[in-house]
């Protein structure tokens, strides 16, 4: 039985280890756009949809928009993906993904978007 | 007016609290009947203010009672029956209510299966019971608005979907059924009686097991058809909120099976026991506090009972903490040690449970990485590679295992008697990996994963047939576990060799992707309730095969002014892989254009013509940000020269102004007797340049040359091994059914 707890231990700690590297690299953190436009790694910026820029590019077939974010600041992303649902009446978006200074577009690979929620109206209310 | 509905939970609450109190009684005093009847006699009151409280709701949703808050958040006049029913569970009070509810019914059963166990199991199951019902009063859904409004705000769409009907219900029966093994296994030690709580709640186990794993897979099921991103898996919170328990008590299964035949593993399955019932109070406390709102796309607003959740997260860790830790000296460690080998059906086990722990412990970190890093840095979620990277080793291993381990007997095994039965998995192994690379190299993880797959499933269809023809009770593991097999099977399938084309698709103009020949016939309108839908008919040919497809984009106009558009998937079935047409964008052609509008880029000084119309762009009128005091609007306007069909040129000025979130404009009329307005939706003053959007105007009938016909943008994808995928979670579930009738006890 000694044996099988070194060995068990060993795996579970290679795991770990392993899964610890992942976590790490995988993190994306909020960044400002001016953060997201230096960095190298995959990251999320939030900020509203600019009216009227959103539009589908034909030879690409992705969905272009440009976001702002709260100071002001502003960047074209590119997303690979369906127009999400309320996508027309968000308040906030996030965009996950990574800056391409060639392009100078963010291409982003989701897409969360925060609605105006009812529950809002509810806390007012109470 | 009274609230009864509320009334009615407070009642509950004073019940469920006598019961538990008597309970607390029953457990120094065991023969004081009173008690006992007492402890009985309030919680079936309690399961009845429950109902009650349910029926109230239900009652005030099916007739439109406006007054009550969350009926006019969640329903609306117009839902057909089923929605109007399940918009009793779309929003949090109500899910609290449905949660409450299912575990009162639960504990009925679970009363007279106890024994003598009954007052500490229904001690446990009373306080957790306890903690949902002061959860459900801080959050009621039976609120009152000051005044009833006419209408409700309706059920979002996207929950309009029978499978959005049944899955809360399951989920939430999978969540109170895993309250019974914690409360079996607190009860166990509180009572030093180690191994006797595993026979009656080994059933209770497998049915939290069944009804949790239907529930998200009938979640992953509706994401995949209703969704139209085209997966069935996002690793999002709110989705792992239900997996992390059912992997916990996937583990606790199979544990509690090697205790029951082996006698082993007793601490271990306190422990897990315990996990699976808090991640159950964890999960709900990321999902529903609201932590995790920036990081999700379909996490719950807090409601202010972030504390409360904490409150009882602690106290029922403490509890376990305190009987584990006052019993865990005596706890008898297995029998003889000495039986112990590393090929057996014994150590297959453990690996196993190894697996699913970790599996959940990581996905566990991954879900709360907002939480961790918020304590060193700055909030931040992992991507999904992360939980592709952890788990798939672990499936990996897991699909390995289920290969070769259900062949072995509990104790030594010889490997050159056993070697023959392998010819099936051997068998499997290869016909997964040939295939596999007959369609390209995927990388040697997930070739493995495959060549494993095959044999998981060519070893446990073996098994099933063999076992089914001798009693088809004693199949429920080999048939769930050929459920795994092929799960992984259509995972690596779908996920490795699924291929996609964006296609643009004009009404009328064939187009070819992968294999498909496309044509759309045009769109279709209808009015619904609250919107438009638009069905877009597409003719699909390949070789003989020849149907229509209609996907459809749906959008809804909420009386609160929020419109939302839906986009939704086509998928043609087949054995080996599914035709998925997702509809992206639709653009209206030519004639559409006076209703849908347009967008034109204006240069300084540029002059555009459209139809009848002449637009010159002549400058910036900045005067609005001038002299600008703070608090004072900001706006820019655009001078335009307009001429109607060559008359006078007319000054037009639409002004955009700063608003406290982002910019907004108004439309300005242009001249002539048209309708047409436009609005400054851009200016780039960098570039000397200003974005207009129009509508109204009409394209003169012949006039413009090129008419463009309606179009749609379309997501065409081919996913292999859905419809295996499916068969193999089916199996799964079907596999816990048989185990449940073989270990449900006999009245």
């Amino acid at each position: 039985m000694k044996k099988s707890y070194v060995i068990g231990g060993a795996v579970i700690i290679l795991a770990l280890t392993m899964a610890m590297y992942s976590f790490k690299s995988t993190l994306t953190s909020y960044v400002t756009v001016r953060e997201a436009k230096a960095s190298k790694q995959s990251v999320q910026v939030a900020g509203i949809v600019v009216k009227g820029t959103d539009r589908y590019d034909l030879k690409s077939k992705n969905l272009l928009f440009t976001l702002r974010e709260d100071g002001g600041d502003e960047m074209k992303v590119e997303y690979d993906g369906p127009r999400p649902g309320n996508f027309d009446n968000v308040t906030k978006v996030v965009a996950i993904g990574k800056y391409e200074p060639q392009k100078q577009t963010f291409l982003a690979k989701e897409l969360l978007v925060k609605c105006p929620t009812k529950y809002e109206g509810r806390v007012k209310g109470e | 007016m009274t609230n009864l509905g509320e009334l009615t939970i407070w009642l509950g609450l004073i019940a469920i609290c006598i019961s538990s109190g008597c309970y607390w009684v029953l457990n120094s005093r065991e023969d004081d009947t009173l008690a006992l009847n007492v402890a009985r006699y309030s919680f079936t009151g309690f399961v009845a203010f429950m109902t009650l409280a349910s029926i109230f709701l239900m009652l005030a949703i099916l007739k439109h009672e406006f007054i009550y808050n969350y009926v006019t958040s969640y329903s609306s006049r117009d839902l057909p029956l089923q929605y109007l029913i399940s918009s009793f569970w779309a929003g949090q009070e109500g899910s609290f209510l449905l949660w409450v509810l299912l575990g009162s019914w639960l504990g009925i059963f679970l009363m007279h299966q106890t024994g003598e166990m009954e007052p500490q199991v229904m001690f446990i199951y009373n306080l957790n019971n306890l903690f949902l019902t002061i959860l459900l009063i801080k959050q009621s859904p039976f609120k009152m608005l000051a005044a009833a409004p006419a209408d409700g705000q309706g059920l979002n769409m996207l929950l309009q979907d029978p499978w959005m009907v049944i899955h809360p219900p399951v989920v939430f029966l999978g969540y109170a059924a895993f309250t019974v093994p914690f409360a079996f296994a607190i009860a166990g030690l509180w009572r030093r009686e180690y191994d006797k709580w595993i026979r009656p709640a080994l059933p209770w186990t497998v049915f939290a097991f069944l009804s949790l794993g239907a529930g998200i897979i009938i979640g992953g099921y509706w994401s995949y058809k209703v969704l139209g991103w085209g997966g069935y898996w996002g690793w999002d919170p709110v989705e792992n909120a239900s997996l992390l328990p059912w992997l916990a008590g996937a583990a606790l299964m199979h544990g509690m099976i090697l205790q029951q035949s082996r006698h082993k593993l007793r601490k271990t399955n306190f422990i897990l026991a315990a996990l699976s019932f808090l991640l159950i109070i964890y999960c709900t406390f990321l999902t529903r506090s609201g932590i995790l709102a920036d990081f999700s796309v379909h996490s719950f607003q807090d409601l202010g009972i972030t504390g409360w959740l904490v409150f009882f997260m602690f106290g029922f860790l403490a509890i376990t903490l305190w009987f584990f830790g006052t019993r865990v000296r005596e706890i008898p460690i297995s029998e003889k040690g000495a039986a112990f080998s590393y090929f057996s059906r014994e150590f297959g086990f453990i690996a196993a449970m190894i697996v699913l722990s970790l599996s959940a412990v990581l996905t566990g970190v991954g879900t709360s990485a907002p939480l961790i890093t918020r304590l060193l840095e700055k909030a931040s979620k992992v991507s999904t590679k992360f939980y592709v990277d952890t788990n798939l080793p672990l499936a990996l291993l897991m699909v390995l295992l289920l290969s070769f381990v259900p062949l072995l007997a509990w104790g030594k095994n010889d490997f050159s008697k056993l070697s023959r039965k392998l010819i099936w998995a051997c068998l499997g192994a290869v016909v997964s990996g040939v295939i596999t690379l007959y369609f390209g190299y995927p990388g040697i993880a997930v070739l493995l994963l495959s060549i494993f797959a095959g044999a998981a499933v060519g070893m446990n269809l073996q098994l099933t047939i063999k076992l089914i023809r001798k009693k088809i009770t004693m199949s429920a593991g080999a048939i769930a576990h050929l459920g795994v097999g092929l799960m992984f099977v259509g995972i690596v399938a779908s996920s490795a060799y699924d291929s996609s084309d964006k296609v643009q698709l004009a009404q009328g103009t064939p187009q070819s992707t992968l294999g498909y020949n496309l044509k759309f016939n045009g769109p279709e309108f209808y009015q619904e309730p609250r919107g438009v839908r638009l069905d877009l008919p597409v003719d699909v040919k390949k070789g003989n095969t020849e149907f229509i497809a209609r996907p459809d984009i749906r959008s809804e106009n909420n009386p609160d002014g929020q419109g939302r558009r839906f986009s939704r998937p086509h998928i043609r079935r087949g054995l080996l892989s599914d035709l998925y047409l997702s509809p992206v964008d639709f653009k209206p052609g030519g004639e559409e254009n006076r209703s849908a509008g347009k967008q034109l880029e204006l240069k300084k000084q540029e002059k555009i013509k459209i139809q009848d119309y002449e637009i010159t762009f002549v400058g910036f009128d900045v005067s609005g940000m001038m002299g600008q005091k703070e608090g004072q609007e900001v706006s820019v306007g655009a001078d335009l020269l307009v001429s109607y069909k060559s008359e006078n040129p007319v000054n037009v000025k639409p002004i955009i102004t700063k608003v406290q979130e982002g910019w907004s404009a108004s439309s300005v009329r242009l001249p002539g007797p048209v309708e047409a307005f436009v609005t400054l939706a851009q200016i780039r003053a960098s570039d000397g340049l200003i974005v207009l959007d129009y509508q109204g105007i009409p394209s003169g009938p012949g006039k413009s040359a090129e008419e463009t016909p309606p179009s749609f943008i379309a997501e065409v994808s081919i996913k292999p091994g859905m419809t295996v995928l499916w068969l193999g979670t089916f199996l799964i579930l079907l596999g816990a059914c048989i185990s449940i009738a073989r270990r449900w006890p006999s009245p």
